[in-house]
C-alpha cells in the first residue's frame, strides 16, 4: 500500500529531525577524557618551539616566574628573544676553564640589573637568582656547562632545567 | 452499541516522545573548549642544579674570609659519564669502570612506522643514520630514545634477569644476576629500598640486555648502603665529557635522585 501523507492516523512526519545522539556520545566522551586531563595547577612557562626537552620522573613543578633561558640546535633565547646562535657557543675553545658567552653574560646582567633595582626600589626582598633552562635534549654537554657557567658568573645560582615529566 | 472509549494516550506519535537535546548540546559546546583551554597533556618539571663550591658565587656576596674547606669526612662522589665509560669514583679512588654501547632508535617523522635501531658508534659521531624507506640520512631531531647496554672490557652485551614488569634482579651481594633463578631462590629487586622475593614461579624471569640506568641505580644504591653518614652523603657530582648528549646526563640524574643523593652538582672534565 503506498504510504499517503496526511490521509491516515498514523501520517509520517513531514521532516526528519536531525539524529543527533551520536553526537552527545561523542561529545560526552571528550568531555570525560578532558575531565581527566584537567590541571588546576598551570605553570608560567612559555615553552620554546623547535626543542624537545628530555623526559624525566622528576615531579617538582616551578613555582613563581624565572627568567628564561631556552637552548636550541640553533640558538639561544633569552626570555624568546634570540641573543647568540649555539654554533658561537659551540667555538668557545674546549681546555677554556671558565667558558663565558659573552653575548647572553650581557643579557643576563641586565636582567639582573633590573632585580637589583627592585630590591631598592622594595619591591623584592632580596635577589632571586633563579633561572629555568629549558635546552633541547640532543644537545651537548659542552653547551650546558658554558651556559650555566655564564649564568653562574652573572648571579643567577638557582638553576633549574625543565624536562618533561614521565611516569614511572 | 457501546461505544469503544476514546484512547486517552495518543500513542500514533511514539516517533516523537525523543527529548529535545539542544540544550544539552549548547552545555557541551561551551564546555568542551573551556576544559581543551585548562587541560595539561605534557606536564613539564623541572630538576635543580648546582655548579660545585667555588664557583659561579654572586659577585655581590663579598667573603672576608676563604671559606675552609674540610675535607676530611667527605666522601665527594663523582661519576664522570663519557662515550662508553660511566665510572663512579670518591676520594678514595675509582670503581671499576662501567662499559656500555650506546643504540639509538630513530623514527622517521613523516612516516612514524620507519624506525630502526643503530649502534652508536663515539669514534665516528656523525655518522649518518640511513632511513631504510628514503634511503636519506636522518636528522638528529628524529632520534627517539637512546638506549645503553652494559658490556665488559671485551664490548659484549651482559645479560641480566629482569622480571615481567622490567625491574633488574640482584643477589643477596647486590650483584646483577645472570641467570635465570630457580625455585625457592632469594632474589632482591632493584627498588630503593631493595625488596626480597623468594622465587616461586621462575618463568616471571626472563633474560634481557642490562640497561646502563639500572646498572648504575644498582651500585649507587650499594654506595649509599655503605656510606650512610658521611657529611655529603646526599651529595654527588656529574662530571662529563663535551660530547655526551644533555639527555644522557638527565637520566643519569634521574637515577642519582632515585638512588637517594638529591643534591646534584655538574662539573668539567679537565682533559
Amino acid at each position: 500500500m503506498a504510504i499517503q501523507r496526511g490521509r491516515n492516523k498514523y501520517s509520517t512526519p513531514k521532516s526528519a529531525g536531525l539524529i543527533i545522539t551520536s553526537l552527545i556520545d561523542f561529545f560526552s566522551i571528550v568531555v570525560i577524557y578532558l575531565m581527566k586531563s584537567y590541571s588546576s595547577e598551570g605553570s608560567i612557562l612559555t615553552n620554546a618551539d623547535n626543542l624537545v626537552l628530555p623526559n624525566s620522573v622528576a615531579t617538582t613543578k616551578p613555582k613563581e616566574i624565572y627568567l628564561q633561558i631556552a637552548a636550541t640546535n640553533d640558538m639561544i633565547l633569552v626570555d624568546n628573544v634570540p641573543v647568540v646562535p649555539t654554533d658561537d657557543v659551540r667555538r668557545i675553545p674546549l681546555d677554556n676553564p671558565d667558558p663565558i658567552i659573552t653575548k647572553l653574560e650581557e643579557k643576563l646582567n641586565a636582567a639582573y640589573a633590573q632585580e637589583q633595582q627592585m630590591v631598592k626600589l622594595g619591591a623584592l626582598n632580596k635577589i632571586q637568582g633563579n633561572v629555568i633552562i629549558q635546552m633541547d635534549k640532543n644537545l651537548e654537554f659542552d653547551v650546558l656547562f658554558k651556559i650555566m657557567n655564564t649564568c653562574g658568573k652573572v648571579g643567577y645560582n638557582n638553576m633549574n632545567f625543565a624536562v618533561m615529566e614521565r611516569e614511572q | 452499541m457501546a461505544k469503544r472509549p476514546t484512547k486517552m494516550v495518543d500513542d500514533s506519535g511514539a516517533h516523537d516522545l525523543s527529548i529535545d537535546l539542544k540544550p544539552f548540546i549548547n552545555f557541551l559546546v561551551v564546555l568542551v573548549p573551556v576544559l581543551m583551554l585548562s587541560a595539561e597533556f605534557a606536564k613539564i618539571a623541572i630538576i635543580n642544579l648546582k655548579l660545585p663550591e667555588g664557583r659561579g658565587s654572586s659577585p655581590s656576596i663579598k667573603q672576608t674570609k676563604a671559606p675552609e674547606q674540610d675535607d676530611s669526612d667527605k666522601l665527594l662522589l663523582t661519576m664522570i659519564i663519557t662515550d662508553s665509560v660511566v665510572t663512579l669514583g670518591a676520594k678514595g679512588g675509582f670503581l671499576p669502570s662501567m662499559f656500555y654501547k650506546e643504540y639509538h632508535k630513530y623514527v622517521a617523522r613523516d612516516d612514524r612506522t620507519v624506525e630502526i635501531t643503530v649502534e652508536y658508534d663515539p669514534s665516528n659521531p656523525n655518522k649518518p643514520v640511513i632511513n631504510p624507506k628514503t634511503k636519506k640520512p636522518f636528522h638528529i631531531t628524529e632520534r627517539q630514545e637512546i638506549l645503553l647496554y652494559v658490556t665488559d672490557e671485551n664490548r659484549n652485551i651482559i645479560n641480566c634477569v629482569y622480571t615481567k614488569n622490567g625491574e633488574m634482579v640482584t643477589d643477596v651481594a647486590g650483584n646483577a644476576l645472570k641467570e635465570v633463578p630457580k625455585m625457592g631462590d632469594t632474589i632482591f629487586l632493584l627498588t630503593n629500598p631493595r625488596r626480597m622475593v623468594v622465587v616461586t614461579n621462575p618463568s616471571q624471569y626472563i633474560l634481557r640486555p642490562l640497561l646502563a640506568y639500572d646498572e648504575m641505580k644498582n651500585r649507587l644504591m650499594k654506595i649509599k648502603q655503605r656510606y650512610p653518614d658521611v657529611a655529603d652523603a646526599n651529595d654527588i657530582i656529574l662530571a662529563a665529557e663535551n660530547e655526551v648528549a644533555y639527555d644522557k646526563i638527565v637520566q643519569l640524574m634521574d637515577v642519582a635522585r632515585a638512588a637517594e643523593f638529591p643534591n646534584i652538582a655538574i662539573s668539567k672534565l679537565r682533559s
